[in-house]
């Protein structure tokens, strides 16, 4: 008996010497076979040229942007690992804050000695700024707090000393700037007052006899809070405070002064502290200041508004005060524009990772004993995504189309820019977060996983929802803008002009009753149903203001009333600026396979926001038959996207160095081999 | 010879008593490259076709080697040059020894580095890949090893006994042929005027973002120092063709940022406007003064840099439409797309 076990045993270590095939002694083993992993190109097809699609979608500068990819691809500041195969460059986020602070700032001098920064500042021009754009999006790419400090430095402190100032100070101050020798910040925002930037409390007053002003900090809610450098490394500060001429506050005025001497000691009557660890963004130096009766020279108001004279007299351009503060506050749309198109590549990032995972990774059989299926095989998993997508492309189109408006700006399109900046930037970095969320549940327990970054994009992003102006305050100021526009236009008795607003001069759209998929996808029912549901929001906004105003309450008051008919306005204005800005990029394309593709994208885009939004039904815009259809045509177009999808999220042009491991060989970025 | 290796190595890949390919050279060479002139002989006959089916040939070989599941071992015991280095950096293996000379000379030539090279060159340190492909310098053993180009380096009195361990491998995994090619390596220091001592002027001058930035940079590096290495780059530089440099310099930038297999086919798309003759006949003149008269002293059109303007870089890189027939290099996904084995320096 024992010889036979032992016989037994070693045919058995004989056969893995040999790896000859297993006797079928016992059938029930039959050994699974493993799963492999494919990469989705090798089953899905590209249905259209990828290279133009990403000329759209990316709008200008590509070669400058390929070029800074490069550059940062090849200096291991960058962190590049090796992952599956691939390189990847990724900071290390597991480094502690003060580790991920330092080596920021050193990724900011490597760039800079590469030239990246050149003419930023000392350059003008709609060319200069849009390559300035680019290449700032391309950071962002990377890391944000990369982008937000440069950000900080650049399109805060820079463009401050640029627009604010005048030529003493762009002489004084650009160059250097550029250059990094002066290393700035912006001091607005305090602990009391952050959106309510009228209410802040720093109070600076003016000393004839030195010829000084004097920055005070009266009281504890008063400090500058969340000030990006500050905290390390900033030697220089903007500082937005009220001036006090005389015992009369004239309001909101621009100060430089140094915080900080070029050895890094903090400047005596200035103190500064840490904003400490934070969900995201650590590698940006937020600090928080206080002034104790600073003196600056009288030079260092940034005059182009208002000035004070030698003797003490203050003068200024504009005489009333809010326009005053309307001025002051107009450079800083530059910063709404770019945090829209930030919030966009981070959604394109995600949106990227997650489909590319979801063509290759599997789960359940839906037949016995079959393979299991593609995550993107399932409805259920497209309807998550896809519309995420179409929304990011169409978003992509109107960001593009707000940056061209801005870098060609003149007086009289900057109120218009003001508004549609503000809804943009509130609803793309609401999209943005959304999509994050989704796309992190769409990877399951990879998405927890730093190195793969969906999950970790969340808290780097979260805070484009609230700074340079909350979203729901901004979303506040877009129906009230409108509802301006309307009474105006209305009292003066004539036609609607900008603002989108022309469609009110025409008769009001009548909608078919009956939908069938070709008419929720023509491109004119869409745009009706847009300008319907804007027009009939207006019109109910304005008249219920109204009729309480007749009955003497406050204008203010009512505008915090009617809250949810102003958030339901804002949001149909910001829809419908965002489809025409996707409808008009398809108008100018050639027929083809990318218009045809687009033109899918677009009608996901318009039917996703009628299907989400309740205010189609609660106002009778749509009847219950009519959002039954258009959630049905969603599906049918989930399901016509699907063979797109990987050409789509190929077209966004971020290399793939610059997404994560389980957008690739994610089997073999994990094997036993690779530790 | 292309059709043929293609032929053997896609045998080999099915064959499951082939654990591994080694491929090596005969004489003083590994491979000197392709033969240019009846390359242009076709281009100037008409027949740039006939070319253009060579390349795709050639570019679908390189992809193969790229992505072979089994390891490829490439003795580069002699000269490298070119196409040479098409058939041996995709492979898994590149051993180098003291008689190695390696270089993409192409710039001189008309032509632009192909075979792949703008996926591998740009892969290289910092912005040495630009420095080779844009200058055409020629590396030796040591400086293919730092590098990565090379992944071991053993010397040419050790390879018949190397060889022969080799054949001894019994499987295709390729941790077996590692184990063995890492006992006989060596690493030899680099000479003292060797341009890899140069990391530091060469990240400076070849991250510009383009060829004239490039120049200024080297021409501002010359007035530190009076070095012979940058007064060197720079004749190289201003020797070669204008339009050569500035799609050599794209098409590394651009391989940067993508696969071997997006790599090859743009390059299948540049090659085809060369060998067309309409966008540029430097090559034709490249071969004629280096290959032919010899008499070093080509006539490029455009002369100057500055006139090679960007919308006529543009043009290589697009889809040659006015041909029938003509299409895009297809190279059906394979499994096994490995990273190049340069990333041995992170």
């Amino acid at each position: 008996m024992s010889e036979n076990v032992e016989l037994r045993r070693a045919h058995i270590l004989a056969n893995h010497i040999l790896r000859s095939p297993r006797p079928s002694s016992n059938p029930s083993l039959t050994p699974e076979v493993c799963f492999q992993y494919s990469p989705p190109e090798l089953n899905e097809s590209y249905g259209f040229e990828v290279k133009e699609m990403r000329k759209l979608l990316d709008g200008h500068n590509l070669e400058e942007r390929d070029w800074l990819y490069g550059l940062m691809m090849q200096s291991n500041l960058f962190n590049p690992k090796q992952r599956g195969g691939q390189i990847f460059v990724s900071p290390d986020y597991n480094q502690t804050m003060e580790q991920q602070r330092q080596i920021s700032m050193k990724r900011i001098f490597y760039l800079l000695e590469k030239g990246v920064f050149q003419g930023w500042l000392t350059e003008t021009g709609p060319e200069a700024e849009l390559k300035k754009f680019a290449l700032y999006e391309v950071c962002g790419i990377y890391d944000y707090s990369l982008s937000a400090k440069l950000g900080v430095h650049f399109l805060l402190w820079g463009n401050a000393v640029k627009f604010f100032g005048t030529k003493r100070h762009h002489e004084k101050w650009l160059k250097d700037t550029e250059d990094y020798v002066v290393k700035g910040c912006f001091a607005m925002t305090e602990l009391g007052h952050g959106t309510n930037v009228r209410g802040i409390e720093t109070v600076t007053t003016y000393d004839p006899t030195t010829e000084e002003f004097v920055i005070n900090t009266p009281c504890e809610s008063a400090q500058k809070y969340w000030i990006g450098e500050a905290a390390n490394h900033a030697n220089h500060a903007i500082v937005i405070s009220q001036l006090s001429m005389n015992g009369t506050n004239q309001g909101i005025h621009v100060f430089i002064a140094q915080i900080r001497d070029h050895d890094g000691n903090t400047c005596p009557n200035v103190r500064i502290a840490d904003c400490g660890h934070k969900i995201g963004l650590n590698g940006v130096d937020n600090g928080r200041i206080w002034f104790d009766n600073l003196r600056i020279p009288r030079e260092n108001l940034l005059n182009s508004v208002a000035d004070v004279l030698a003797d003490g007299k203050y003068v200024s351009s504009i005489k009333d005060p809010d326009q005053r503060f309307g001025a002051f506050l107009a450079p800083l749309t530059s910063g709404r524009v770019t945090i829209a198109s930030s919030a966009i590549y981070s959604a394109k990032l995600g949106l990227a990772v997650a489909i590319r995972y979801s063509l290759s990774r599997r789960a359940f059989s839906v037949a016995a004993n079959g393979p299991e299926v593609l995550l993107l095989d399932y409805p259920s998993h497209q309807r998550r995504l896809l519309p995420l997508l179409a929304k990011t492309y169409a978003m992509s189109f109107a960001v593009n189309d707000l940056k061209m408006i801005y870098v060609k700006r003149t007086p009289e399109t900057n109120k218009a820019i003001h508004v549609v900046s503000s809804g943009f930037k509130a609803v793309l970095t609401w999209h943005n977060m959304r999509t994050l969320q989704e796309c992190r549940e769409a990877v399951g327990g990879q998405g927890l996983k730093t190195e793969n970054r969906v999950g970790h994009l969340k808290g780097e992003y979260d805070v484009q929802t609230t700074f340079e102006g909350d979203n729901n305050v901004l979303m506040q100021l877009v129906s009230k803008a409108l509802f301006a526009e309307y009474v105006s236009c209305k009292k003066r008795n004539k036609p609607f002009k900008g603002l989108g607003l022309e469609h009110m001069n025409s008769p009001r759209p009548v909608l078919p009753t009956q939908l069938t998929s070709s008419t929720l996808r023509c491109s004119q029912f869409q745009k009706s149903v847009f300008c319907l549901r804007e027009r009939d929001l207006l019109e109910r906004f304005t008249s219920e203001v109204a009729e309480l105003q007749g009955r003497g309450e406050s204008r203010e008051f009512l505008f915090l009333l009617n809250h949810q008919l102003s958030e339901d306005l804002s949001k149909a204005f910001t829809e419908k600026a965002i489809l025409q800005t996707v409808l008009d990029a398809e108008a100018k394309l050639p027929p083809g396979s990318v218009k045809d593709v687009l033109g899918l994208v677009r009608s996901m885009y318009a039917l996703i926001s009628l299907e989400e939004d309740p205010s189609l039904l609660r106002y009778g815009h749509l009847s219950r038959d009519n959002v039954g259809d258009v959630r049905k045509e969603v599906s049918k177009l989930c399901g016509e996207l699907r063979p797109h999808a990987l050409a789509l999220v190929a077209s966004f042009g971020i290399p793939d160095a610059f997404l994560s491991p389980i957008a690739f060989n994610w089997v073999e970025a994990n094997a036993w081999s690779s530790l | 010879m292309i059709s043929r290796l293609l032929q053997l190595f896609r045998a080999y890949e099915e064959d499951p008593s082939v654990k591994l390919v080694i491929l090596k050279g005969q004489g003083r060479a590994f491979c000197a490259g392709g033969d240019v002139p009846p390359v242009v002989q076709n281009m100037v006959q008409g027949k740039w076709r006939l070319g253009a089916d060579f390349f795709r040939d050639q570019y679908t070989l390189n992809y193969v080697m790229a992505t072979y599941s089994k390891p490829q071992v490439s003795i580069l015991n002699g000269i490298v040059m070119g196409a040479g280095a098409g058939v041996s950096i995709h492979g898994r293996f590149r051993i180098a020894t003291e008689n190695t000379v390696f270089a993409m000379p192409e710039t001189s030539l008309g032509l632009f580095p192909d075979v792949g090279a703008s996926y591998f060159l740009s892969r290289l340190p910092g912005f040495f890949g630009e420095y080779v492909g844009l200058t055409g310098a020629r590396l030796d053993g040591a400086e293919l090893l730092a590098c990565g180009l090379a992944t071991h380096f053993v010397p040419s009195t050790r390879l018949t006994a190397l060889e022969t361990d080799l054949c001894k491998v019994g499987s295709s995994d390729p941790s077996f042929v590692s184990t063995i090619l890492d006992a006989y390596t060596q690493h030899p220091h680099l000479k003292q005027k060797s341009a890899y001592h140069r990391l530091d002027v060469i990240d400076r001058c070849f991250s510009k973002r383009t060829m004239e930035e490039i120049i200024s940079a080297l021409e501002r590096e010359t007035t530190q120092e009076l070095d012979d290495w940058s007064l060197t780059t720079i004749r190289a530089l201003k020797k070669s063709s204008p339009s050569s440099l500035k799609i050599s310099l794209r098409s590394i930038r651009e391989g940067r940022l993508q696969g071997v297999g997006h790599c090859l086919t743009r390059e299948y798309r540049m090659v085809c406007h060369v060998m067309k003759g309409d966008l540029s006949k430097d090559l034709v003149e490249g071969c004629r003064a280096i290959l032919i008269d010899k008499d070093r002293n080509p006539k490029w059109e455009p002369r100057r840099l500055e006139d090679m303007k960007d919308s006529m870089v543009d043009q290589f890189f697009e889809r040659v439409e006015e041909e029938e027939r003509w299409e895009d290099l297809k190279l059906s996904p394979r499994n096994n797309l490995h990273a190049l084995r340069i990333a041995a320096k992170l």
